[in-house]
C-alpha cells in the first residue's frame, strides 16, 4: 500500500495545476496519470488557445503544458509522478485507490486528500456499424496525429462542427488528409467562426441539419451515408447520400470521466449544460465527501483555463486542510477564484454559468 | 397514482415479486399491485450470478429445481417476450477437495438421481476430460449435471414484468412498502410512502428486507442480510461453458453467452446488512483463488465488480407460504443465495396457495412454522 499526502489522479492542465498548488503548501503528491506523457489534452493542442483569460489566450495548448511541467520539474522533491498509470478503482469502505501501471502492475494508493482530474472522454453515436474500424473520436485523431505522427486515413468525414471538430477537420487537412465534408446536427455551425471560415476556405463543405447514417464496409470503414434532418429531428430519406470516405471522426461533445466520484459515494446531478452527470462541490472543488476535490472538465466540460484555476484551488485547500500553507496563500486562493468568475463572465460563458448553478454548493 | 384497494399486494419487484403476479394474472385473477422501492431487480435479484441447478440435498429442492428447468426451457415461449433469455445449459460443477465434501455430493447425487435428476459423480480425469483448462490439483471428484445452466436474471424479471403487465398487473416503483395494517389478526391495508391500498392479502417477496416486512405485522422472520460481491472480466472468447464451484474455498465462475466472465466467492466474514459497496480485498482475494484453479484467466481484464444481499435463513432454505399468525400474510423469502432460479415454480405455487389451489408441489415443510416446531430442513448444497 502506498501512502501520500494528496492524490491526484489525472495528469492534465486540472491535475497539474492541483499537483503544483499542493506541493507549493508543502504537501507530499502523487500525481498519476495514464499517458506516457504529462499534460492531458494539451500535449496534443497544437493550435492556440482561443482562450479568453489573459493568461493563456493566443498560446499553443503544448506550449502551456511545457510551463506547467517545469513547475512540476521544480517541486520534484514533494511531487511523485506515475505515468502509464490508471486508476482503475475507488473503495468507499477505507477511501482505498487502485491503479494499474501498463497492464501488470498493480497497486494500491491511500491518501488523506484525493484531488480527480481525469477530464472528460468523447461521446459516441450510435448508428449501424459505428465499431468498425475507422470511426474515431475526433480527439483520439488529434492525439494519433499530433501525438504520435500517425494519420488515421485518407479521406474523413467529420460529424460535428463544434469547437474540436472544426479545429482537427483543419489538422486533417495541414497533414494532408482530405475532409469530405463536416455534418452538423443542429441548424447551425456550434463552434467560432474563425477555425469555420479556414475550413471553408480551403473548400470543405459544412452541412449544418444534417447528420450521418451509417457506415459500410467489411473490415473497415469504406463509406458512409449523411442525411439531412428536417426541423423535427427526423432523417429525411430522399436527401441520404453516401460518401467515400475510410474514416468518420466523431466530434459529438465529451462527457465527464466521473467513474471514481461515483464510485466513492460523491452526490452527482445530472446537468446537460456541463456535459452530463457531474459532482456536487462547492467553491473551492471539495465534494460531498470532504476529503475528496475534483477540478477540470471532470467537474464539467469547459476549457484549458478553467481547469488550470480549479485544479489550483482544489490543491491549495486540500493541503491547507492537511495543515500546510504558505505566506499569503489565502490571498492567492481569493484572486484564483476571481480570475475563474472572470473567466466565466463573457456572453460564451452563459451555458457554464447556469449549469455551476446547479452544482456549486455550501457544504 | 396508487389504487385504493387491491385483490393481492406484493411486496418486492425481485424475480420472485414479478413471478407471482404473472402466475396469479394467468390465473385470472384481478387488481394484482405490486409495490418496489427502487426499481425492478434493484435486490438480490439484479445483482445475482444466476446459475441454476438441479444438484441440491434435500428433496423439496430437487423437485422444485426439475420444475424449475422446464420452467425456464419453455419460458420465451409461455411469456411470449422478445428477450433473449440467455437461457444456457452449458451444465454445473462442484468440485470437493474433502472425503467429507465428495461423500456429501455422492449422497446428494443419490437423492438426485431416485427423482430422476440426470446428475453424477466425476473422478479427476473425466473433470479434466470435460474442462481442459481446469486446473484440478487437490481435486478428488465432482458432481455434474449436464443440464444445468444459468440464465439472464434481468431479462427473465422483465420478461415475467410485461407479461404480467399485459394481463392487468399494475406495477409501482420507487414506492416503499412502510407499515401494514392488521385488524383481529387478519391484513387490512399496506402503508407505503405514496399513498395506502386496502387489501386482504399481502405478499411479503422483499427478498433480503423481508425481515423488515415481517416487523410490520409483528413477525420475527429469521433472516439475515448479508452481502455477497462479485466481479467480472472483460469478454473475451468462448472457453468454457459449465458454471463451476469449488468447495475448498468457496470460489465459482461461469462465463457468460456474452463472453465475460462472472466470479465470486463465499466469505463467512462478509458484510450484515443491505451495503452494495464492493472492496479492493475481495477482487484480490477472489482472483488469487480463481487463477490457482483457471490459470488462463491471468491476462483476462476486470471491468467491474458489484455486491448484493444474500437473505439467509437458519437452514439456509426458503420460507414460503401462509403464516398461521396473520391471515392474509404470505411469506416468499429467504432464498439463501439460490433463490433466483427458483422464480419459475415458486411463483406458481405461490398463485395456487394464493388463489386457494393446492400446491403442484407440497411446499408444506418450507413453512414459517417450521422455525416454531423445530422441524429445519438444513440444505447442505449452499454457497
Ligand atoms: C481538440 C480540442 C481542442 C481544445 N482546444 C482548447 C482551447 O483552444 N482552449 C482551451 O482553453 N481549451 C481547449 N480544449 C479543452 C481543454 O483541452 C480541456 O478543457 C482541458 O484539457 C481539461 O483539462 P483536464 O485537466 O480537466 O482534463 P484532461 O486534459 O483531459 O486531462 C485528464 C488527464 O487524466 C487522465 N486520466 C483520466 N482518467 C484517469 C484515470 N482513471 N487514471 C489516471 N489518469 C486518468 C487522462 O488520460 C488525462 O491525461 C480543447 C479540447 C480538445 C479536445
Ligand atoms: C452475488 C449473488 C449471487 C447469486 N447467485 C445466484 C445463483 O447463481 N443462482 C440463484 O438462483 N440465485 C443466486 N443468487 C440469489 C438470488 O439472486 C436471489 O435469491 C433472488 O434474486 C431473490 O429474488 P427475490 O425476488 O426474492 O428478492 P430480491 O431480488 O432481493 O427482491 C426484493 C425486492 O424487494 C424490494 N423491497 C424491499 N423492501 C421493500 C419495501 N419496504 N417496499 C417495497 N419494496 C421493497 C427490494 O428493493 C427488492 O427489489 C445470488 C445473489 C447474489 C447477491
Amino acid at each position: 500500500m502506498r501512502k501520500t499526502e494528496v492524490l491526484v489522479v489525472g495528469g492534465g492542465p486540472a491535475g497539474l495545476s492541483a499537483a503544483i498548488a499542493a506541493a507549493s503548501m508543502g504537501a507530499k503528491v502523487l500525481l498519476v496519470d495514464d499517458g506516457l506523457k504529462l499534460g492531458g489534452q494539451l500535449v496534443k493542442q497544437t493550435h492556440k488557445f482561443f482562450g479568453s483569460h489573459r493568461q493563456s489566450a493566443g498560446v499553443r495548448g503544448i506550449k502551456i503544458a511545457g510551463m506547467l511541467l517545469s513547475d512540476i520539474e521544480k517541486l520534484k522533491d514533494k511531487i511523485e509522478v506515475v505515468s502509464n498509470t490508471t486508476a482503475t478503482g475507488y473503495y468507499q469502505d477505507d477511501g482505498v485507490v487502485t491503479a494499474m501501471t501498463g497492464e501488470d502492475v498493480y497497486m494500491k494508493i491511500k491518501s488523506e486528500r484525493v484531488i480527480i482530474a481525469t477530464g472528460a472522454s468523447e461521446r459516441m453515436l450510435t448508428f449501424p456499424n459505428n465499431d468498425l474500424p475507422g470511426v474515431y473520436g475526433a480527439g483520439a485523431v488529434q492525439t494519433l496525429m499530433n501525438v504520435y505522427g500517425i494519420v488515421p486515413g485518407d479521406r474523413v468525414l467529420m460529424v460535428g462542427a463544434g469547437n474540436i471538430g472544426l479545429i482537427v477537420s483543419y489538422q486533417l487537412m495541414q497533414a494532408n488528409v482530405e475532409v469530405a465534408t463536416v455534418v452538423e446536427a443542429m441548424p447551425y455551425i456550434g463552434g467560432y467562426l474563425v477555425h469555420a471560415s479556414k475550413i471553408r476556405r480551403l473548400g470543405v463543405p459544412i452541412y449544418t441539419s444534417h447528420t450521418i447514417l451509417e457506415v459500410y464496409g467489411k473490415d473497415a470503414v469504406e463509406a458512409a451515408a449523411i442525411v439531412k434532418l428536417d426541423s423535427k429531428w427526423q432523417p429525411i430519406p430522399s436527401t441520404k447520400r453516401i460518401l467515400n470516405v475510410d474514416t468518420v471522426c466523431l466530434s459529438v461533445g465529451l462527457s465527464p470521466l466521473i467513474e471514481l466520484l461515483w464510485q466513492a459515494g460523491c452526490k452527482m446531478k445530472y446537468v446537460p449544460q456541463l456535459g452530463g452527470n457531474v459532482v456536487l462541490r462547492d467553491k473551492y472543488m471539495r465534494t460531498s465527501r470532504r476529503d475528496i476535490f475534483v477540478a477540470g472538465d471532470v467537474a464539467g466540460i469547459e476549457e484549458a483555463t478553467s481547469a488550470m484555476l480549479e485544479g489550483k484551488l482544489a490543491g491549495l485547500i486540500a493541503a491547507s486542510d492537511l495543515g500546510y500553507a504558505y505566506d499569503g496563500w489565502e490571498a492567492d486562493r481569493e484572486d484564483t477564484l476571481s480570475s475563474l468568475e472572470e473567466l466565466r463572465r463573457g456572453p460564451l460563458s452563459e451555458k457554464i454559468r447556469s449549469g455551476l448553478k446547479e452544482v456549486v454548493v455550501e457544504w | 397514482m396508487l389504487p385504493v384497494s387491491a385483490e393481492v399486494v406484493i411486496i418486492g419487484g425481485g424475480v420472485h415479486g414479478c413471478s407471482i403476479a404473472y402466475h396469479l394474472a394467468s390465473k385470472g385473477m384481478h387488481g394484482v399491485v405490486v409495490l418496489e422501492q427502487k426499481y425492478l431487480t434493484y435486490g438480490g435479484t439484479g445483482r445475482s450470478a444466476a446459475g441454476i441447478r438441479q444438484q441440491f440435498g434435500t428433496e423439496i429442492n430437487c423437485r422444485l429445481a426439475k420444475e424449475n428447468i422446464k420452467g425456464f426451457i419453455r419460458m420465451k415461449e409461455e411469456l411470449d417476450t422478445d428477450f433473449d433469455l440467455e437461457l444456457e445449459q452449458g451444465g454445473y460443477m462442484w468440485l470437493a477437495y474433502t472425503e467429507g465434501q465428495l461423500n456429501q455430493l455422492r449422497e446428494n447425487v443419490r437423492l438426485q438421481s431416485s427423482l430422476g435428476i440426470p446428475s453424477k459423480i466425476l473422478n479427476p480425469d473425466e473433470i479434466k476430460e470435460l474442462i481442459p483448462l481446469l486446473d484440478v490439483e487437490g481435486v478428488l471428484g465432482a458432481s455434474w449435471c449436464a443440464e444445468d445452466g444459468h440464465v439472464n436474471p434481468h431479462r427473465v424479471t422483465f420478461a415475467y414484468y410485461e407479461a404480467a403487465k399485459r394481463l392487468g398487473v399494475k406495477f409501482y416503483t420507487y414506492t416503499k412498502v412502510v407499515d401494514i395494517e392488521i385488524e383481529k389478526d387478519k391484513v387490512k391495508a399496506v402503508v407505503t410512502d405514496k399513498g395506502k391500498i386496502s387489501t386482504r392479502k399481502v405478499v411479503n417477496a422483499a427478498g433480503p428486507w423481508g425481515k423488515e416486512i415481517g416487523k410490520m405485522v409483528g413477525l420475527d422472520i429469521p433472516v439475515v442480510s448479508e452481502r455477497h460481491q462479485i466481479m467480472v472480466t472483460e469478454p473475451v472468447n468462448r472457453i468454457i461453458k459449465p458454471l463451476i464451484l469449488c468447495q475448498d474455498d468457496g470460489s465459482y465462475w461461469k462465463q457468460e453467452p456474452t463472453g465475460g466472465f462472472l466470479i465470486g466467492m463465499d466469505n463467512p466474514n462478509e458484510k450484515k446488512g443491505y451495503d452494495v459497496g464492493v472492496t479492493w480485498q475481495f477482487m484480490e482475494e477472489v482472483s488469487r483463488r480463481v487463477l490457482k484453479k483457471m490459470p488462463i484467466l491471468r491476462d483476462v481484464r476486470v471491468v467491474r465488480q458489484w455486491s448484493g444481499p444474500y437473505d439467509i435463513t437458519p437452514d439456509s432454505q426458503s420460507i414460503v407460504g401462509p403464516v398461521e399468525e396473520v391471515e392474509g400474510f404470505y411469506l416468499d423469502v429467504g432464498w439463501s443465495g439460490h433463490g433466483l432460479q427458483f422464480a419459475p415454480s415458486i411463483g406458481r405455487i405461490m398463485s395456487e396457495l394464493i388463489i386457494g389451489e393446492e400446491p403442484f408441489i407440497s411446499v408444506d415443510v418450507l413453512s414459517f412454522n417450521r422455525f416454531k416446531t423445530g422441524k429445519l430442513i438444513p440444505e447442505p448444497a449452499c454457497i
